[in-house]
């Protein structure tokens, strides 16, 4: 297959496109365009508008004017995702639309699966092989007949991948695709981007981590509040820029977190050799009053599990945990009447009440509060809702908007707002800036440090390396349910807990 | 610049407004306060039934049982007010009781044992139609005493009968449980997000439990208030309504997959469909019409709530689950 590489030979192109959902306008006469065979990211603020672009490409949703011209041929004003996906629009959303109880075979032939000769009857075997061939085409870690449910984040989106490619995709649109995905994922799909463009396939990526923007993008372009600020050549541009030109002005990574002297604080939680059969093994840690204890590792190396079985949402098997000194069982009641909070790592399905407003979504766990008597306090509830809006500047800062309509990383601080407006003593954070833009991970890491500086516990979770080490006082690396190797009082650096979360203790045991 | 979407109660209002003036210029009848206290009068036993009856509805769930339960309940009353001499008061207080622990085993099933509400309260309304046949020995009773159980549904107040003051009671009751309540909330969140709900220290389970056995007490209460009115009780007495209920909730803008809902919606959607049928009588539309026109209408109201459907300019199409950011 030829592919043209000249400059100008647009593969989509909008001009004014313009979008309002229910009266602000979201997209402001957005001229954007994506060349052939290039990798374009697309960045921007928390509720630039970046996810509601790519609704519009994609045929998820309707714009109000402006024109949309694909390979070519002028879109209409109301088209499906349907007919964006004939014309080889493909897209990977962040929920990922594949079948739960299909292989993996199945999900990327669904609707089109090879049939036994004419019959309609559906030829599983040869579907496989098909599926198969596919896989190895591009070495991607899966197998065919894997059941979805089986897989990991990462592989899912690899099927979701090879699903739009058996679709003779040309545009590939990605939106915050590395959110959920470890350093190794990351490379992977990396890797497969590329190959992607070798192809003459365009990409379009969304994301908040500059340095991915930087590593993988041809051109980049910046949203601010719905407006077209730039489109820029990468050749051309510093990340710092990049960030000016998003936010309106540069910032300033604080300095690190200066390691406060736990043993001088009294200890807060202190776990002893719990253990889950098929989770974690025999954990044992203290958190002391105030201190940030990160725990690091791999996805899937059971510090989330650690941290759910803390909270008290999955039962402990042995081993004992003690809260400010008395023997504690954790369950959820007992851990909301005492102080502790939960932050959990999928929004969607664990964090977000989508059809309420921003008020009912803090007041859920503010209940106690908010009604000691069973009737709840209209107005407290309303400057609860005010006070996590400003705290985590939540935008539009509308307490009665719903929650379902807000933009992803404004979602996120809104799960963060309603256990950040609770008087807390311990919190569990797991995966805190999943989808939040640069400048408000930087309000995010200040007020995690203001907690702590105000005597609260933290442990956080986190696959974000520099957030560990900007963060934490001391860092727990979990493998495979263990704890694998603790640091403490030494800097911390993410290639030394990646060795370590990677079973490499040679180097990081020289420093404890 | 802003604008908020408009509250589906007021589009309703709006649309209801809409209709009354139609009619009665269509109709000359229909603007006279005896046609207008039909209507009423008609929804009220669907209002009774609503008020609770959107509980589990808004957890996700849904309540067939309420028609057979009314029916059941009516004859329990009778049985304990006719046959066993038991004093009306206590009778009624006995018989919501009841009402109440039937809905609380629904909701235990539900709840714990994890089968689908459908099932169970379809299995619930079978059943207990079979145990009002077996009370009632499948004949209509009919209850002439004693009078101050008679004039609960019969007799009137300041002109207007005594059901809509009942029904206005339970829906401004039940409005309060839903939006002012921590009770309410929680129901809300376990509709809209279970698993959200459970982390934020919601006990799912007992709202749900909580949630059928309200169905059940309002259940109860349909029935008191359906036998008094008749003055007759039998199985079949009110089998049905539990549609015409749904019908009500989903029009007033209660989801069907849980987490949103008003019951003064589904009072605004029991009056409109009273309306449009009474509309149809009064144009002398024929009977075997009225069910098109009515399904039509359920249908209209559930993809302009749901935002399958939308009208440009009146923000009716507005949806927070579906269009979230994908
Ligand atoms: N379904 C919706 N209804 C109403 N408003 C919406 C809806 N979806 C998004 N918005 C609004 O549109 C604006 C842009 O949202 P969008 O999701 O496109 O932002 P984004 O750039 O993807 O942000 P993020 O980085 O947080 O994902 C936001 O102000 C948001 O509140
Ligand atoms: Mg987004």
């Amino acid at each position: 297959m030829e592919t043209k590489h000249a400059n100008g030979d647009n593969l989509l192109t909008c001009k004014g496109v313009t979008k309002s959902y229910n009266g602000p306008i979201v997209l402001d006469n957005v001229d954007f365009s994506v060349r052939r065979g290039e990798v374009h990211a697309l960045v921007g603020e928390n509720g630039a508008g970046k996810s509601t672009l790519i609704k519009v490409v994609t045929g998820a949703t309707g714009r109000n004017s402006g024109t949309i011209t694909f390979d070519g041929e002028q879109m209409p004003l109301e088209f499906s995702r349907k007919d964006a996906q004939a014309r080889g629009i493909a897209c990977i959303f962040q929920e990922l639309s594949l079948i739960p109880g299909m292989t993996v075979a199945q999900n990327i032939f669904l609707a089109k699966e090879p049939t036994i000769g004419r019959t309609r009857i559906i030829d599983k075997k040869k579907m496989n092989h098909q599926a198969q061939a596919l896989i190895d085409k591009y070495k991607f870690p899966l197998k065919a007949e894997a059941a979805i449910d089986s897989i990991s984040i990462a592989q899912r989106q690899l099927v979701e991948i090879l699903k739009a490619l058996s679709d003779n995709a040309k545009l590939m649109i990605m939106d915050e695709p590395t959110s959920s995905l470890t350093k190794t994922e990351v490379e992977m799909l990396f890797e497969i981007i590329h190959t992607l463009r070798g192809e003459g396939i365009s990409v379009l990526y969304i994301s908040h981590r500059m340095e991915e923007v930087y590593a993988l993008s041809d051109r980049v372009t910046v949203l601010r509040d719905g407006k077209l600020v730039s489109i820029l050549n990468k050749d051309m541009i510093s990340p710092a820029e990049i960030i000016r030109l998003m936010i309106g002005h540069s910032i300033s990574e604080k300095a690190v977190h200066h390691r406060l002297e736990s043993k001088r604080s009294p200890v807060v939680l202190e776990v002893e050799n719990i253990t889950t059969v098929g989770k974690f093994e025999n954990i044992s840690f203290s958190l002391h009053k105030g201190e940030i204890l990160g725990l690091g590792g791999l996805v899937g190396s059971g510090r989330t599990e650690v941290v759910r079985a803390l909270y008290g949402i999955d039962p402990i098997d042995s081993g004992s945990v003690k809260f400010l000194g008395t023997p504690y069982v954790p369950s959820v009641k007992a851990s909301i009447a005492a102080g502790i909070g939960f932050i959990p790592e999928e929004r969607r399905l664990q964090g977000i009440l989508a059809t309420q407003t921003i008020t009912s979504n803090i007041g859920i766990a503010n209940l106690d509060v908010l009604a000691p008597k069973g009737v709840v306090s209209i107005r407290k509830e309303l400057e609860r809702a005010q006070k996590g809006i400003s705290l985590l500047n939540v935008k539009p800062p509308d307490p009665s908007h719903l929650v379902g309509n807000l933009s992803g990383g404004n979602q996120q601080k809104v799960v963060l707002a309603k256990w950040l407006v609770r008087d807390l003593k311990l919190v569990f954070i797991d995966e805190p800036t999943v989808g939040i833009d640069i400048g408000a991970k930087e309000e995010i890491y200040e007020h995690i440090r203001k907690l702590s500086a105000e005597g609260v516990s933290i442990l956080l979770v986190s696959s974000d390396l520099p957030e560990l080490t900007r963060l934490a006082d001391r860092v727990l690396v979990l493998r495979k349910g263990r704890i694998f190797h603790e640091f403490k009082d030494c800097v911390l650096t993410g290639e030394k807990i990646l060795r370590a979360a990677s079973g490499i203790i040679e180097e990081a045991a020289d420093e404890a | 610049m802003k604008r908020k979407s408009i509250p589906t109660e007021l589009k309703l209002a709006g649309v209801l407004a809409l209709l009354m003036a139609a009619l009665s210029i269509l109709s000359p009848r229909f603007l006279t306060l005896d046609n207008l206290t039909n209507v009423i009068w008609s929804v009220c036993l669907i209002g009774i039934l609503s008020s609770g009856a959107i509980y589990p509805r808004i957890t996700g769930g849904i309540d067939l049982s309420l028609g057979s339960m009314a029916a059941l309940m009516g004859i329990v009353a009778d049985l304990f007010m006719n046959k066993l001499g038991v004093h009306w008061i206590p009778s009624i207080l006995l018989t919501m009781a009841i009402g109440g622990s039937i809905g609380l085993f629904n909701g235990f099933i539900v709840a714990k044992i994890k089968v689908p509400a459908f099932v169970v309260t379809m299995a619930a309304k079978t059943y207990l139609y079979g145990v009002a046949l077996v009370v009632s020995q499948g004949a209509m009773l009919a209850i002439l005493k004693p009078q101050p159980f008679i004039a609960i549904g019969t007799g009137r107040f300041l002109g207007l009968p005594n059901p809509i003051y009942i029904m206005l009671v339970l829906v401004v009751a039940s409005q309060f449980l839903l939006k002012k309540t921590a009770f309410g909330r929680k129901v809300m969140a376990v509709g809209a997000n279970e698993v959200a709900a459970k982390l934020s220290g919601v006990d799912p389970d007992a709202i749900r439990l909580a949630s059928y056995a309200i169905s059940g007490v309002t259940s109860a209460i349909g029935g008191v208030v359906l036998a008094s009115l008749t003055q007759q009780v039998f199985a079949a007495a009110a089998s049905g309504i539990e549609l015409e209920v749904m019908t009500a909730l989903v029009i007033g803008g209660t989801s069907p997959v849980g987490g949103k809902g008003s019951i003064v919606g589904a009072l605004l959607g029991a009056i409109m469909v009273a309306f449009i049928i009474n509309g149809l009588n009064l144009l002398n539309i024929p009977a075997p019409f009225h069910p098109i026109v009515t399904g039509v209408v359920i249908l209209l109201a559930l993809l302009l709530n749901e935002g399958h459907l939308s009208i440009r300019g009146l923000g009716l199409g507005r949806s927070a689950g579906r269009q979230a950011s994908i």
